[in-house]
């Protein structure tokens, strides 16, 4: 019974650990659940055939020697970038490493990571010894092959025993730190990239012969790269945990969230992209509209966020809302509308963030950031890329595939919320409004919005203003993603009960502050399973990017690699690779999902 | 006004307060849930620091009427004014009323997302424009008066139907009313739990704050109250001291209910 005790060592409450569920002997574990009846034990024979048969068909697939899986190996830069232009690649690993310091400084400010007890860790290995064997002997390999294989898979075994017998009992139980494993698991895979000989691939279209493929470990420009980045995220890491003992956690937190919000427009904008800004026009145009803002702005804002100034206050906001709607009858820049719209929304929050001098001050640069950003994005928007690609979209792939996923998540959110408020509002006008945008983008296909913003809607915008070529699409995603985003997020709204509603009101809340301290929350939070399940979605849906001709990675997958003379008819390598990429993100997403349920309902039950 | 200096619980019976200022006022208070009459010309007044305790039978309309008086529902005729304001559609007079009347439901409605320090400061943070030291200053000793200052960082969730009842009083008391509403605020709370809870609203009771409180508790009825109003099917059937009120009732109406109860 050491399991006993080592699994309550490893349950590591403070004070008395509430005694677990003894572990059985697989014998008697496998008795229990596998073969407890005649009926079930005829389920788990008749399951472990069916595996068996699609394990062997699927291997006898991948590891057929008809299989071009070359064609993978050398067009990996094209599935992942497509024809981003060498000389700039070194943009694309140092957005890569702005989005691995974030990662791994948020990991430690945020204690990511758990302990892993040895013994555990020692168990997983064996079992993934196990499956190495199964698949030697199951997929159709050359003897020598099979040997190697198995080889491979014992070494995995010793290296498992060995953790576990190391690994302590009882008290004095050993245990070792996810990231830790983590580390090492990609150290490993790095350092592979040194050692094993994958092979030297890489496409190149306007050379004869068009591939390279040279024997030997892969190139310098992959390797090093990876390397870079591990060491990196290791750095940041460390320099993250600095952060955590030295700062205050709070203004930390903060600070990391609004940089995770900027990171992608700033990425896609400034790093990827890179527009080349018409001064003459940003002079003349764009900064005299953003000063005359800013200015107004913030003076309308400390006036509205007095406390004394009250009704009047409301008054005003909404006649700024009427007349942001009303910018829309007459031709004029779309900054401007967009800037009196997001104005009207500040004025209507203000009576909630009103208060003393400091509290003021504090709004009116929240004011001023967030119509800094936006400004800045439009402006970015309207300018063409300075990086020439051929095909006009400046870069491709799986980025591409990212790129908009992410735009479209992180757009659409604020709007997406602000449509479920509007539709469950009191107020008649932003009700219907609401409703009639939600059920006439749910009731048009996608392909639809997409066809209509790529090729319609440049032909409609005012002179003088075009817009970006993603930019686009994006808007279209972004407004039918908010749409269902809209529905799941009322869904949440609607779960928070009556009693919370009349709890705020009766301490005196304002709709405004009951809806962002008390209704959101709650409903947010009631809503993320359909809301991860919507983010998955999306993160598919791009692949519909094909269709209207930007080369997405599925795409490549499809039509590109299989048409090169070198790889005729490659298309089932590709299709499988690419669906491994989208499984491998679209689980991860899922996971991350689990994990922010059981953090956010600690506080409840 | 030396008669409205707090005395011993049993002196809550002698205690004049026709001196005192009136706090609520209801002058024929009429209410209609579609056909269906939930008030009807429902007036009362009620002084400050007096402690009013409404009973009546399940539906007369006592939950409805209570929750009038800080607008979470909307009578359709008659008038009612709480300290000088009076109720009408505007938001101003309703926000207004509503901080200064704290009420306690019969389902406690923390906010379950918060923990209870931040349950007590929410509103005066943001509504009464309070830094927050000062807030949590002051959510510390109110708690401590509650009788849980040790709960401050849990989650309503994790804490016992009692202690979740006297953390919403602790809510209230948190704004400053100076009226504070009880609808039946230990219905839903297991027998040795409403003991605590009614504790604490004696001691409210003692230290001077006026109270409207509907409840099923007669002993704290008889104990604390200054006058007992008892209402039926909408309207006010009698009202009086507890001692007329429970020895010698006028109303045949009355006497079925304290038949039935007691
Ligand atoms: N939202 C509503 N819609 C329609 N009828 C209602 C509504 N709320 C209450 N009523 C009706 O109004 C009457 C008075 O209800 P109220 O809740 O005030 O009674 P009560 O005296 O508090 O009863 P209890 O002791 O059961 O809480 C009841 O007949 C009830 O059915
Ligand atoms: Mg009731």
């Amino acid at each position: 019974m050491s399991e006993l005790s080592s699994a309550a060592a490893a349950a590591n409450v403070s004070g008395a650990a509430p005694p677990e569920a003894p572990k059985l002997p697989p014998r008697q574990w496998a008795k229990e659940n596998l073969f407890s009846s005649p009926f079930s034990s005829f389920l788990t024979i008749a399951t472990s055939m069916v595996l068996l048969v699609i394990s062997r068909a699927l291997l006898g697939f991948i590891f057929n020697p008809i299989r071009q899986w070359n064609s993978t190996a050398t067009n990996m830069q094209l599935f992942f970038t497509r024809a981003y232009p060498d000389e700039q690649y070194v943009r694309v690993w140092s957005s890569l490493a702005a989005i691995i310091i974030l990662t791994s400084v948020s990991m430690a400010v945020w204690r990511a990571g758990s302990s892993i007890p040895l013994s555990r860790l020692g168990r997983k290995l064996l079992a993934g010894a196990v499956l190495l064997v199964l698949l030697a002997l199951l997929a159709p390999f050359s003897a020598s092959a099979t040997i190697q294989w198995t080889l491979v898979a014992v070494c995995v075994a010793a290296i498992g025993e060995g953790i576990r017998r190391s690994a302590g009992k009882g008290e004095d139980e050993r245990s070792v730190s996810s990231l830790t494993v983590l580390v090492v698991t990609l150290a490993g895979l790095v350092a592979s990239l040194w050692v094993v000989p994958f092979g030297h691939h890489t496409y190149i279209p306007s050379r004869q012969p068009r591939v390279l493929a040279e024997s030997g470990t892969v190139a310098l420009t992959t390797k090093l790269p990876w390397t870079i980045m591990l060491l990196i995220a290791v750095a940041a890491y460390l320099v993250g945990r600095v952060i955590r003992e030295r700062l205050p956690l709070n203004p930390t937190r903060v600070t990391l969230l609004v940089l995770w919000l900027l990171a992608p427009p700033v990425l896609i904008y400034l790093v990827l992209r890179d527009p080349s800004f018409d001064m003459g026009h940003v002079v003349s145009t764009d900064l005299p509209i953003f000063a005359a803002y800013a200015v107004g702005g913030s003076l309308l804002l400390s006036w509205l966020t007095r406390p004394s100034t009250g009704e009047a206050g409301r008054i005003v906001a909404v006649v700024i809302l009427i007349a942001g709607f009303c910018t829309f009858l007459t031709p004029m820049r779309m900054v401007v509308r967009l800037d009196m719209l997001l104005l009207a929304v500040f004025a209507l929050a203000a009576p909630t963030f009103a208060g003393g001098p400091r509290n003021r001050k504090r709004y009116v640069l929240g004011w001023l950031g967030v119509l800094g950003v936006m400004s800045w994005l439009i402006t970015a928007i309207n300018t063409p890329s300075t990086v020439s690609v051929p095909g006009g979209f400046f870069i491709g792939g799986f980025s591409i595939t990212l790129m908009v996923a992410v735009l479209t998540l992180v757009l659409s959110f604020p709007l997406g919320i602000a449509l479920a408020l509007a539709r469950t509002s009191t107020m008649p006008i932003f009700r219907l409004l609401a409703t009639w945008f939600i059920e006439f983008v749910r009731g048009v296909p996608l392909i639809t919005i997409l066809i209509f913003f790529s090729i319609m809607v440049p032909l409609f915008l005012p002179r003088g203003m075009h817009l970006g070529e993603v930019a686009a699409v994006v808007i279209g995603y972004v407004l039918f993603s908010a749409a269902y985003l809209a529905e799941n997020v009322r869904g949440g709204l609607q779960s928070v009960t009556r009693g919370q509603h009349e709890a705020a009101e009766a301490v005196g809340m304002t709709t405004a502050q009951k809806t962002l301290f008390i209704v959101l929350p709650q409903g947010l939070r009631v809503a993320i399973p359909p809301l991860v399940g919507h983010c998955i979605g999306v993160f598919k849906e791009t692949s519909l990017l094909a269709i209207i001709g930007v080369f997405d990675v599925l795409y490549i997958g499809r039509i590109v690699i299989p048409g090169q003379t070198e790889f005729m008819g490659s298309t089932k390598e590709n299709l499988l690779f690419v669906s491994v990429i989208y499984w491998v993100f679209a689980y991860q997403m899922s996971k991350a999902s689990q994990r922010l349920e059981e953090r956010t309902g600690l506080g409840e039950r | 006004m030396t008669d409205t200096t707090p005395t011993e619980p049993d002196g809550g019976q002698t205690r004049d307060l026709s001196a005192a200022r009136d706090m609520i006022v209801c002058e024929n208070v009429s209410k209609w849930y579609g056909d269906f009459q939930a008030l009807e010309q429902v007036s009362a007044t009620i002084k400050e620091q007096e402690v009013v305790v409404v009973l009546g039978p399940s539906g007369s309309g006592k939950s409805t009427w209570i929750r009038c008086i800080n607008h979470l529902e909307v009578h359709q005729e008659g008038r009612i004014i709480v300290d000088d304001v009076e109720l009408t559609n505007d938001l101003r007079n309703i926000e207004q009323v509503r901080s200064e009347v704290g009420m306690v439901f019969q389902q406690f409605n923390l906010f379950p997302h918060l923990t209870v320090r931040d349950n007590v400061t929410l509103a005066p943070i943001w509504v009464r424009k309070k830094p927050r030291a000062e807030a949590e200053a002051e959510a510390t000793a109110l708690l401590e008066r509650v009788g849980i200052p040790e709960q401050a960082d849990k989650y309503p969730g994790q804490l016992s139907g009692g202690q979740q009842q006297r953390v919403a009083i602790a809510r209230a008391l948190a704004m400053e009313p100076k009226i504070m509403l009880f609808d039946e605020p230990t219905s839903a709370l297991d027998p040795e739990m409403i003991k605590e809870v009614l504790d604490v609203m004696k001691t409210l009771a003692l230290s001077g704050m006026t109270m409207m409180v509907v409840t099923h508790e007669m002993g704290f009825a008889k104990e604390v109250a200054d006058r007992i109003i008892f209402m039926e099917g909408g309207q006010i059937v009698e009202q009086g001291t507890p001692q007329h009120f429970f020895e010698n009732p006028t109303e045949d109406r009355t006497k079925l209910f304290l038949s039935q109860i007691l």
